[in-house]
């Protein structure tokens, strides 16, 4: 029956929208922070693709970082019957009564690149691999810096396990070289404007540094524009998400480096677990899942799209 | 291991809800400090602790393969390397751990760096066919990744997985490598069993030791 319904749906794609129609297709809402930060719009992009693809239809709706319109974007996608909700979350711990709330409304949720603080509750919980990555980054920063020198860390927004969980692998890298001393530690909240103010202050206070090590790109680029603004393109700077705007950065001599997470890839494989059960009441084999990074600099960012390296 | 993820969960779950939220940077603190309102509180260096000698060896002893062999099998046919001597906790974006024995002779060591390493030519073509740790900086997480009986699901977050990939490697630097030779490595010979993390690099592989014995100088 349902795939009858799904079938109809696709064909009346621009009608189905609302789900008002008894031939719509299954709904699934795809949940993340603003798209403008490109990650995000990425990942949405990525589900909705996938999702179309496999003949839902898809809302796309935005919590702005706010455990309390994220709260109310659940209720919507519970009023709208969702069969299932993709969602990049607003908070490790914030979210997990959100989550809760739509399995007991019957809406199973697969979460992508931020985790929530338990188990059992979400169908899945895809995030990248972030100590992993951090580490590649860090070797890498550590090696430009030629192990010495002062540096920066800007760190991201608190209530997201992947700031931390990246500082931590930073510094269980850097801190085993006594020559490389860190002068500054802020968080920018993974905001470029906020990063780029912060940056312009702390060079400042500390104009010998040699390096910034960044907890993401977004928070990279607005460092970088500072200090280009201060006219200190010297400084060594690394960012972590792999966009392409830090790509471009790379190609030209700026940001020397970042880390790539599949956000694209982690989207989809979301959206495909949720189809299989959905489809064939079929789980994923583990709730938690980890997807390695890859570090990307110079001999590789060519090759880097939306979150995705090309062969 | 997906029944124990639901224990857990279940566990985890009837205390969530006497919980109060804290931010994520105290998370790690806390549970360094020994735990809150009597979740599972990890100390992933006793966890480490108690399950080395019990389980984590022996796993080691059993499944660890002869390096030549399986570094030229991961070579053509890593997924068979990986079916044999290794471990991925899944399919997708996640390198096949292996474990290996090893021995041959340090043809070359780093112990300026804080990552210390000694190369290895288990060929006897005197090159370094191996890299091996020897700390105290460590780098990845390659022993416990190679743990079937290890799941990041678990784990609360991936900063605890994270914390407890930390702990083996300091608990071997903290046993093993730190009682190693440093001076006048080239030339001995050395034996150990490791693992190491499949990669596309076409360097010698990097190897993390669980057990390591350095010989005397030639």
């Amino acid at each position: 029956m349902k795939i009858r319904y799904a079938l109809a749906g696709a064909l009346l794609a621009s009608a189905a929208f609302t789900g008002s129609s008894a031939y719509a297709a299954d709904l699934i809402a795809v949940i993340t922070p603003s798209h403008d930060n490109p990650f995000f719009k990425a990942e949405a992009e990525g589900a909705e693709a996938k999702a179309k693809q496999l003949g839902y239809d898809v809302i796309s709706l935005v919590h702005d970082d706010d455990a309390n319109k994220q709260s109310q974007l659940f209720d919507t996608a519970i009023a709208r019957s969702a069969k299932a909700i993709v969602l990049d979350n607003a908070g490790a711990d914030a979210t997990v009564a959100a989550v809760k709330k739509a399995k007991d409304a019957g809406i199973p949720s697969f979460l992508i690149d931020r985790e929530i603080n338990a188990s059992g509750i979400a169908s899945a919980q895809i995030v990248s691999n972030n100590y992993q990555g951090a580490q590649l980054g860090a070797q890498e920063f550590v090696k430009l810096m030629g192990e010495k020198g002062a540096f920066v860390e800007l760190v991201g927004k608190e209530s997201d396990t992947n700031a931390g969980i990246r500082s931590k692998g930073y510094h269980d890298v850097i801190d085993e070289y006594p020559n490389l001393k860190m002068v500054a530690r802020q968080s920018a909240n993974w905001d470029q404007t906020e990063a780029y103010s912060k940056m312009e202050t702390i060079l400042q206070a500390n104009p010998g540094i040699k390096g910034v090590i960044s907890g993401n790109d977004t928070m990279a680029m607005g460092a970088e524009a500072a200090l280009i603004a201060a006219g200190r393109k010297d400084v060594i700077v690394v960012g972590f998400d792999g966009s392409n705007d830090v790509r471009d950065s790379i190609l030209k001599g700026e940001i020397k480096a970042t880390v790539l997470q599949p956000a694209y890839r982690e989207a989809q494989l979301g959206v495909e677990e949720a189809d299989a059960l959905i489809k064939t009441k079929t789980a994923p084999k583990t709730e938690k899942q980890l997807m390695d990074c890859v570090l990307i600099n110079s001999a590789n960012a060519a090759k880097l799209e939306t979150f995705e390296l090309k062969p | 291991m997906r029944w124990v993820g639901c224990a857990m969960a279940l566990s985890l779950g009837i205390v969530l809800a006497a919980c109060r939220f804290i931010p994520t940077d105290q998370v790690s603190a806390i549970g360094a400090a020994g735990g809150t309102n009597g979740a599972a509180a990890r100390d992933p260096d006793q966890m480490v602790a108690s399950m080395w000698a019990a389980k984590v060896v022996p796993y080691f002893e059993k499944k660890a393969g002869p390096f030549l062999a399986a570094r030229d099998l991961a070579a053509t046919a890593p997924d068979q390397a990986g079916a044999k001597w290794g471990y991925r906790a899944k399919a997708e974006a996640t390198p096949w751990t292996l474990m290996v024995r090893i021995e041959g002779t340090i043809v070359a060591a780093d112990t300026e760096s804080r990552a210390a390493t000694i190369g290895v030519d288990a060929s006897g073509e005197g090159k370094t066919d191996a890299s091996v740790q020897i700390g105290p900086a460590m780098r990845g997480t390659a022993i416990r990744d190679a743990l079937d009986f290890v799941s990041f699901g678990d784990f609360t977050n991936q900063i605890d997985f994270a914390r407890f990939g930390k702990a083996f490697n300091t608990y071997v630097n903290h046993n093993t490598l730190e009682k190693l030779p440093r001076d006048d490595l080239v030339g001995r010979k050395v034996t150990l069993i490791g693992a190491y993390a499949l990669d596309s690099s076409g360097e010698p592989p990097l190897v993390t030791p669980v057990e390591i014995t350095i010989g005397p100088k030639p």
